[in-house]
């Protein structure tokens, strides 16, 4: 029998835990923290796209009025970071290599100060050839943007040289014989486009110093531990002298996860010994922190006549603009995903990831995994129409079942993708699908495609801690960008000690005092960080019930936790303990404090050499696999191309939703990222310059393009290993909607598009030649 | 640092203007809803010196009738306020559903109609429904008020027939006639500026056109509109050939750009076909009223 | 050069004193000179909804309306939502209609302004009248459900 409180948590909608301070305006981001005598920071940008750096001139911008500090990359030390490869200093020093980078800060009494006098900083350069598109890039005798690449710290053992970043390879099977053995294959050339985050909160900082030098810096990030290691890397500061905290976070999608204007905002601190803070404008935002990564695709897939795919070869081309940054993790994971959920034996994915005098790119909900799809989903389409076979059909005779193993060797210990599959078709009447009519001058059309991606990857910790009074503080030190993970890892705790949720609280992530977390990302912290509350909450679990034993004289197998915070013996309905008599005992008599801790990294392999072959992999271990489908419903107006969606269904496997208005909240919401990229989200540069970095120019869906009728669906097939069953649900849902809005497209039209975003202009172009070939 | 030193509150149009005609054009300009102003001052674009706030002035809030019947939209009216006046009815509605595709809620509650015209961004929504409309605009400066037909109003891009120290005062519209006006809007999300807009307004009687308006936007410096595609659409009586006519010449007087919404391409390319669409539903509610 | 000025205004029905330059914007002096930081700076040209305050009960940008022309005018902000944008408050709660939540106050404020001259609006009506404030971290789903069930909470 269980109490109210006690009722299961775990499966539930229970409202975001600081739903109240979000709704009251007490939220506080970090522009929303103001410290006495705060200094304003600001940046002067580089006018070009590459150049060397020849001299400054700060005095001008010194004597301004307000003005504490000037610096410019002089002020800098030759310190470097990266995620992979460590070639980028906290601002530029001796070259810049895309407009708007960095060149000179500076801290003023006050923001309007900061900027006036940010523009008074004079640089000399001398301009080198920019570099801006990968094909220029790789040209023979290209200007090289990194002269010294070979020098660089790397920390994988990346092919590079000249402007090439990175080349990867990945095969399994004999992708030639393959070839041979197929009755038919189909070829297709795919391009994507650079997509901004358009996180509502632009990133921000917020440093202050104390008395012995040490720094306190609050930023909107999505790893305090990630921020502290940029930080430090690019300052050469010891770890030791930095701590890290996060305020509340207007989300992130990738673009928080490296760093942004941290390492500059410290070193103005440093300088000053003022607090300083500086939150980019959304111009900033757009121009010099990161963006979803264009890509050029080549997929070949051969078939059998009876749909079996038997082959595939991918080259993908990635622009990853003048920095490093994630990009060689985003072109890997591409080509580990660009064979998708089916069984083709024999695939070979290669790819190469260049330098260019461009805005870096790097990581961005999906991290590589949509652009692939919308090539590898669309071409199924294809295939399916060649052999007239239903497009559903095909990909569920072709779906990794239970004992297939992803591209690579590894095994997937749970897949959901048939579910996925059947109840995407069934949601969305699939089979009724010709019935839809749309008015006069409409078309309509209904698209389908899969996904699958994975949870997980590094480090992570959880310290669970009982009170005094025998409620528990939680502490991991993942940031909750707004996905809810602080109200899931609180789920976690509160349904394994069987405890009602407001007696479990939450540690606010701190470098100081939080266990090591990689990070808010790779859809990683309900599967990973989840295991560890998980099992930090049972090792408290195991020291309650040690010392019950003690207490009540009994086994410890014969003891039982009770809903509401007790220890009861089995059997015997007398014979309980609160909570608090057994903290109070352990905090005042025997055995010290109940604090529970694990920590653990994901180390299965990613790839098995016995299966494939890989060179340049970034990550040799990975995650766990959720799976997803997709349909949508489109309507193209005949007159202009334009292309609405009425209707989606999003399916996803998530394993176990431990938080499903949550989980839907991520489905829906990564539907109406992706619908953005298929229909009109694009950066768009003039020359070197990016030409529509405001919201006035950028685009991203209103309430009025996303269909109100957008169905998330949870599938749940457990993972093993994951907590009370869950894996990762942040990016499944975004990967397959460009590539299922396109069949759409093509159901309606008959018109194959290959390019995003499929804009009214394009729809109209190729409606056009579908009707000049049937007519 | 923004050099912005005085912001004044005139209560008069005379006092606005006097106000106005102390600065060079730069250094003094005129507050209306803020909705681009504020916007361009925010990104550093403009610095004004001294801003004259046209918030205190009664004459130009609201709208209202005139003797002969016609309407006085007063330059401070909100697009909302436009976007819901009944009397905009028959011809005249083409002004109405131009103010009700305008940004969003918000913003149409704090945009003008004077100050979106003065601006004069030739892909925003009213510029072409007050041409086609065949609206005046009234201005007034130190030497008193004058009348500009609309189709004379939009000179250039951002540019407009407004000499330096004159500001708008409304916009005038002739008695609404039966008929239809019609607004329709390309562009990439809804409340985006247009990558290409058709408004038309056809003032009908015992089943014949009267009076045809058909005019662009987003395709050019100003609001396309041609007398020979109106005439053709009147005397072919909204017929498919004079729409497709017309629907060609403003294609062929189009002078687009390239700019991060479309290519000038597929403007060109949708104009006609917008406007065929256009007329064939204003066709079919006249075929439908006789 | 700008000089800051002394100005009144009247915030969440309680009269503040504060000092601000002729070009501060609303905005700037709500978070700045009197702490409301509801308001949010998300992209300081009015195209993301997030500084949506009310004035005379009626939604603006506060990014887009100067501070001295405030004076005498009624401003709400989230921190003093009352009537309809209470009702928001426990709809957006329940329905899960809350993810980072920096888009939350801006759209709590113009779906409360629109239930007052709508109080039985349609989907499609909440969806138009939501269409100035972005969300990037839902598809719109919840949000336009909270405002229903306002509106269904709300009617006498």
């Amino acid at each position: 029998m269980t109490t109210p409180d006690a009722a299961p948590v775990v499966g539930q909608s229970v409202p975001r835990l600081e739903v109240r301070e979000k709704l009251t305006g007490r939220a506080q981001y970090v522009a929303d923290l103001y410290r006495p005598r705060m200094l304003h920071g600001a940046i002067l940008g580089s006018p070009h796209a590459h150049a060397r750096i020849k001299s400054y001139d700060v005095s001008a911008a010194r004597a301004a009025p307000g003005v504490h500090c000037v610096l410019t990359g002089e002020d800098f030390g030759d310190h470097r970071m990266g995620a992979f490869i460590k070639d980028e200093h906290a601002i530029a020093k001796g070259k810049v290599r895309y407009v708007g980078e960095p060149v000179a800060v500076v801290a003023a009494e006050t923001e309007a100060q900061a900027r006036a006098a940010a523009r008074l900083v004079e640089v000399e350069y001398e301009e080198l050839p920019a570099i801006l598109t990968p094909a220029a890039a790789l040209a023979p005798g290209a200007a090289v943007i990194h002269e010294e690449l070979a020098s660089y710290f790397k920390v994988f053992d990346a092919v590079c040289g000249g402007n090439v970043c990175s080349r990867t390879e990945l095969a399994e099977g004999d992708v030639e014989r393959g070839f041979r053995e197929s009755d038919l294959f189909v070829e297709g050339r795919y391009r994507t486009q650079p997509q901004a985050h358009v996180s509502l909160e632009p990133c921000g900082a917020l440093a202050e110093v104390d008395a012995a030098g040490r720094v306190t810096l609050w930023s909107a990030n999505q790893s305090v531990f990630r921020v502290q290691a940029n930080v430090c890397e690019s300052l050469g500061l010891p770890m030791s002298r930095l701590r890290c905290l996060t305020p509340r976070v207007g989300a992130g999608f990738g673009n928080k996860m490296e760093a942004h204007v941290q390492p500059i905002v410290v070193k103005l601190a440093l300088a000053t010994g003022r607090p300083v803070r500086l939150v980019l404008t959304r111009e900033e935002d757009f121009e010099i922190v990161r963006a979803r990564h264009p890509f050029e695709v080549r997929v070949r897939t051969g078939v059998k006549r009876d749909g079996t795919f038997v082959a595939r070869e991918v080259e993908v081309l990635l622009d990853g603009g003048a920095y490093a940054d994630d990009s060689p993790g985003v072109l890997g994971y591409s080509l580990l995903m660009a064979r998708g959920p089916y069984r083709i034996p024999h695939t070979r994915c290669r790819g190469t990831l260049v330098y260019t005098n461009k805005l870096r790119f790097g990581a961005f909900r999906g991290f590589g995994n949509p652009q692939v799809t919308f090539a590898t989903e669309t071409q199924i389409d294809e295939i399916a129409a060649q052999l007239g076979i239903d497009p559903v059909e095909i990909r569920r005779r072709n779906a990794l079942g239970a004992d297939d193993r992803w591209f690579g060797g590894q095994a997937l210990a749970s897949n959901g993708l048939p579910e996925c599959i059947d109840v995407a078709e069934r949601e969305s009447g699939w089979n009724a699908r010709a019935a839809a009519r749309a008015a006069p001058g409409r078309r309509r059309g209904l698209g389908f495609a899969c996904t699958a991606h994975i949870g997980g990857l590094l480090g992570t910790g959880a310290i669970v801690r009982m009170l005094e009074d025998g409620t528990v503080v939680l502490n991991t030190g993942a940031v909750d960008i707004g996905q809810g993970s602080d109200t899931v890892l609180t789920q976690i705790v509160a349904e394994a000690l069987k405890l009602p949720l407001d007696q479990v609280s939450v540690a606010s992530p701190d470098t100081d005092g939080s266990p090591y977390n990689w990070g808010t990302t790779a859809s990683r912290v309900t599967y990973t960080t989840g295991r560890a509350v998980l099992a930090a909450a049972r090792e408290v679990e195991r020291q309650v019930k040690a010392h019950a034993a003690e207490m009540l004289e009994c086994a410890e197998a014969d003891l039982e936790l009770l809903p509401g915070g007790a220890v009861g013996l089995k059997g015997v309905p007398g014979k309980t303990l609160p909570f608090v008599a057994i903290s109070a005992r352990a905090h005042w008599r025997k055995g010290g404090p109940i604090v529970g801790t694990n920590t653990w990294v994901f180390d299965r392999p990613t790839v098995d050499p016995k299966r494939a072959v890989a060179t340049g992999l970034p990550f040799p271990q990975i995650g766990v696999y959720s799976f997803g489908a997709v349909a949508a419903e489109v309507e193209v107006d005949e007159v202009t191309g334009q292309v609405a969606v009425l209707r989606a269904w999003t399916v996803a496997d998530v394993g176990r939703a431990i938080n499903r208005a949550s989980v839907e909240g991520q489905l829906e919401g990564a539907f109406a990222q992706g619908l953005g990229f298929a229909l009109f989200e694009a950066l768009v540069f003039d020359g070197p310059r990016l030409a529509n970095p405001t919201l006035m120019d950028y685009k991203v869906p209103t309430s009025l393009e996303v269909p109100y009728e957008l169905h998330a669906h949870i599938v749940e097939h457990p993972e093993p290993d994951g907590p009370f069953g869950a894996k990762g649900v942040g990016e499944i849902g975004i990967n397959a909607v460009a590539a299922a809005i396109a069949n759409a497209v093509a159901a309606a039209t008959g018109a194959r598009l290959r390019e995003l975003p499929l804009t009214g202009e394009r729809v109209l172009g190729a409606l056009a030649a579908a009707a000049a070939n049937t007519g | 640092m923004s050099a912005l030193a005085h912001l004044h509150r005139p209560a008069t149009i005379e006092e606005a203007v006097r106000l106005l005609a102390a600065g060079d054009g730069e250094r003094v300009r005129l507050l209306a809803g803020g909705a681009t102003l504020v916007a361009m001052m925010n990104a550093e674009l403009v610095d004004p010196a001294e801003l004259v706030s046209l918030a205190a002035i009664a004459e130009l809030r609201g709208i209202r009738a005139l003797a002969d019947g016609g309407l006085r939209i007063g330059a401070m009216t909100r697009h909302r306020e436009t976007a819901a006046e009944a009397r905009l009815a028959g011809a005249a509605a083409v002004l109405r559903e131009a103010a009700a595709r305008i940004a969003n809620p918000v913003v149409r509650n704090m945009g003008t109609i004077g100050g979106s015209i003065a601006f004069a961004d030739p892909a925003a929504d009213y510029p072409p429904a007050l041409v086609a409309a065949d609206a005046a605009v009234e201005i007034a400066g130190r030497r008193g008020r004058r009348q500009v037909p609309a189709r004379e109003f939009f000179v250039d891009w951002f540019a407009t027939a407004l000499a330096p120290g004159e500001m708008v005062t409304a916009v005038l519209l002739a008695p609404p006639a039966p008929g239809r006006g019609s607004y329709d809007k390309l562009c990439r999300v809804s409340g985006d500026f247009a990558i290409a807009s058709v408004a038309l307004s056809v003032a009908w009687r015992d089943g014949a056109c009267e009076r045809v308006g058909l005019a662009v936007g987003g395709c050019g410096p100003r609001p396309l509109h041609l007398d020979e595609a109106d005439a053709l659409l009147r005397s072919g009586r909204l017929g498919e050939a004079a729409a497709r006519r017309a629907g060609e010449l403003l294609a062929a007087a189009a002078d687009p750009l390239e700019d991060v919404r479309a290519s000038a391409a597929y403007r060109r390319r949708v104009i006609p076909r917008m406007v065929e669409r256009a007329v064939a539903q204003a066709r079919a509610q006249l075929e439908a009223n006789r | 050069m700008s000089t800051r000025r002394p100005l009144a205004l009247r915030v969440n029905r309680a009269e503040h004193e504060l000092f601000a330059a002729p070009g501060d914007t609303l905005l700037t002096a709500l978070r700045d000179a009197l702490g409301f930081t509801g308001a949010k700076r998300g992209c300081n040209q009015g195209a993301c909804g997030a500084c949506t305050v009310l004035v005379d009960d009626e939604p603006v940008r506060a990014c887009l309306t100067l501070a001295h022309e405030c004076a005498g005018r009624e401003i709400v902000t989230i921190e003093g939502a009352a009537g309809a944008a209470q009702a928001l408050q426990a709809a957006f709660e329940e329905a899960g209609a809350v993810q980072c939540g920096f888009c939350t106050p801006g759209m709590i404020l113009t779906a409360a302004a629109m239930l007052e001259r709508t109080p039985r609006p349609s989907a499609d009506e909440v969806r138009a009248g939501l269409s100035g404030n972005l969300c990037r971290c839902s598809g719109y789903r919840k949000i336009v459900d909270a405002v229903l069930r306002a509106a269904e909470t709300g009617a006498p």
